[in-house]
């Protein structure tokens, strides 16, 4: 398989993460196309070290990055800081409310969010998540329970489990 | 304390994206299989990604839309011709490399003028400013925020400090240097030994993306490389194979 090939197989996958990450389809898409651009741009110097998906996502999430960065100033709330709201009473039901669930993943702080989708999504590794996040495992495994648990939050499904005690014996 | 410990929540996590060995996982699988709790937890985690995975799984089912596609098809068009720049830094960096006379030798192939330029241009700022004492940068790394602001501002062009620490280096800060046509940025980083190295960039409108190219004059030495409308050069007194790590690293931060 070319390399040509690789970055073409990659792509799908990318759509669908680009796509969970960003609300809005066309920014999404905006974000795929920089992103092939860049790969494309940088072919001659692929140097062969590592899986070319891998090489894609980190491309894709320092243009996601960036993208973030540039357009601080401009929200007038950082998502971070909105307060979960529960949806109601706890419920157990086998499936969630679609639509309950990509409102929750747009509030969740986006490095949260990158991992989670990495590995929940995509399917990835532990190692190959942290590996393309450039981050520890340890705190891609920190980040991911805690993005699963705020999730669980906001779908109002914060079941039996009681939040963690701090300090009390 | 009554029953047993739970089961950690990082344990959870590794145990449900099969980040665990197989005598882990087994052992893991029985504290479960008593742990109501944690079954729920899971259940939970998989309904989850079902709920993620049938909200954007379609997605990657899709064609691939048209302007994808048609990026595609134009870069398949021309598969593993090289572009002349990049052949031409591969030949410049071979006789720049084996001319002992320096860099400078490598004028005979009838480089780009922009390049050398900033080849020439960064060289003199290294030379003049790892020598400072007292002054060697403008704004120092304690303002790291404040120096990219000002340096992408002046510049019209977003830039950033690449980190170098696994390279043994740590960024001291920065200047702002005249340039062609527009202003470039210098960074200064110093390992522990007080080596110091310098990473210039100068928006380069129009110059087509290169591979790294040799530089050397006196002891002085680095690698230089345009890639998406910048200009970038990376030098150093120090040897050439570490310099080149370094400039890799840069090239990679800058992606």
């Amino acid at each position: 398989m070319s390399l040509l090939d690789e970055i073409e197989a990659a792509i799908p996958g990318l759509r669908r993460y680009a796509h969970a990450l960003m609300r809005d389809r066309d920014a999404a898409e905006d974000l795929v196309q920089d992103c092939l651009e860049r790969a494309l741009a940088r072919r001659h110097h692929w140097r062969g070290d590592g899986p070319v998906r891998a090489w894609m996502f980190r491309i894709l999430l320092n243009l996601h990055r960036d993208g973030v960065r540039r357009s601080q100033g401009r929200h007038l709330v950082a998502v971070e800081s909105l307060p979960a709201e529960p949806s109601g009473p706890a419920r157990q039901e086998a499936h969630m409310d679609l639509r309950e669930v990509q409102a929750a993943i747009a509030r969740l702080p986006a490095d949260q969010r990158r991992a989670l989708l990495l590995v929940a999504l995509e399917g990835m590794s532990l190692a190959e998540a942290a590996g393309i996040l450039d981050i520890p495992e340890g705190t891609l495994v920190s980040r991911l329970g805690r993005a699963r648990a705020t999730l669980r939050e906001m779908t109002g499904r914060a079941g039996p489990r009681p939040a963690k005690k701090e300090g009390t014996t | 304390m009554t029953g047993p410990e739970p089961i950690r929540e990082e344990d959870l996590v590794a145990f449900h994206s099969g980040g665990l060995d197989d005598a882990a996982r087994t052992a893991l699988a029985a504290r479960i299989a008593a742990d109501p709790e944690a079954q729920a937890v899971l259940a939970e985690w998989d309904r989850q990604d079902a709920a993620l995975a049938a909200l954007y799984g379609p997605v990657a089912e899709e064609p691939l839309p048209e302007p994808l596609r048609a990026r595609l098809a134009a870069a398949a068009e021309t598969p593993t011709r090289r572009r002349p720049a990049f052949a031409l830094a591969a030949a410049l960096a071979l006789l720049a490399i084996g001319a002992a006379s320096g860099w400078f030798a490598a004028r005979s192939t009838q480089p780009d003028a922009p390049a050398f330029s900033l080849a020439d241009s960064a060289l003199r700022a290294h030379v003049t400013y790892v020598a400072e004492i007292a002054h060697p940068v403008e704004v120092a790394s304690d303002q790291a925020g404040h120096l990219v602001q000002w340096l992408s501002k002046r510049l019209g062009h977003p830039v950033k400090a690449p980190d170098f620490a696994a390279e043994g280096f740590r960024l001291m800060g920065g200047r702002l240097l005249p340039g062609d046509t527009s202003p470039a940025a210098l960074f200064m980083y110093e390992d522990d030994t007080g080596r110091r190295l310098t990473l210039h960039v100068l928006p380069e409108g129009g110059a087509e993306n290169s591979a790294f190219q040799f530089l050397s004059s006196g002891a002085a030495q680095g690698f230089y490389w345009h890639d998406a409308g910048l200009s970038y050069a990376v030098i150093g007194d120090i040897d050439r194979d570490r310099l080149r790590a370094i400039a890799l690293a840069a090239y990679e931060q800058l992606i």
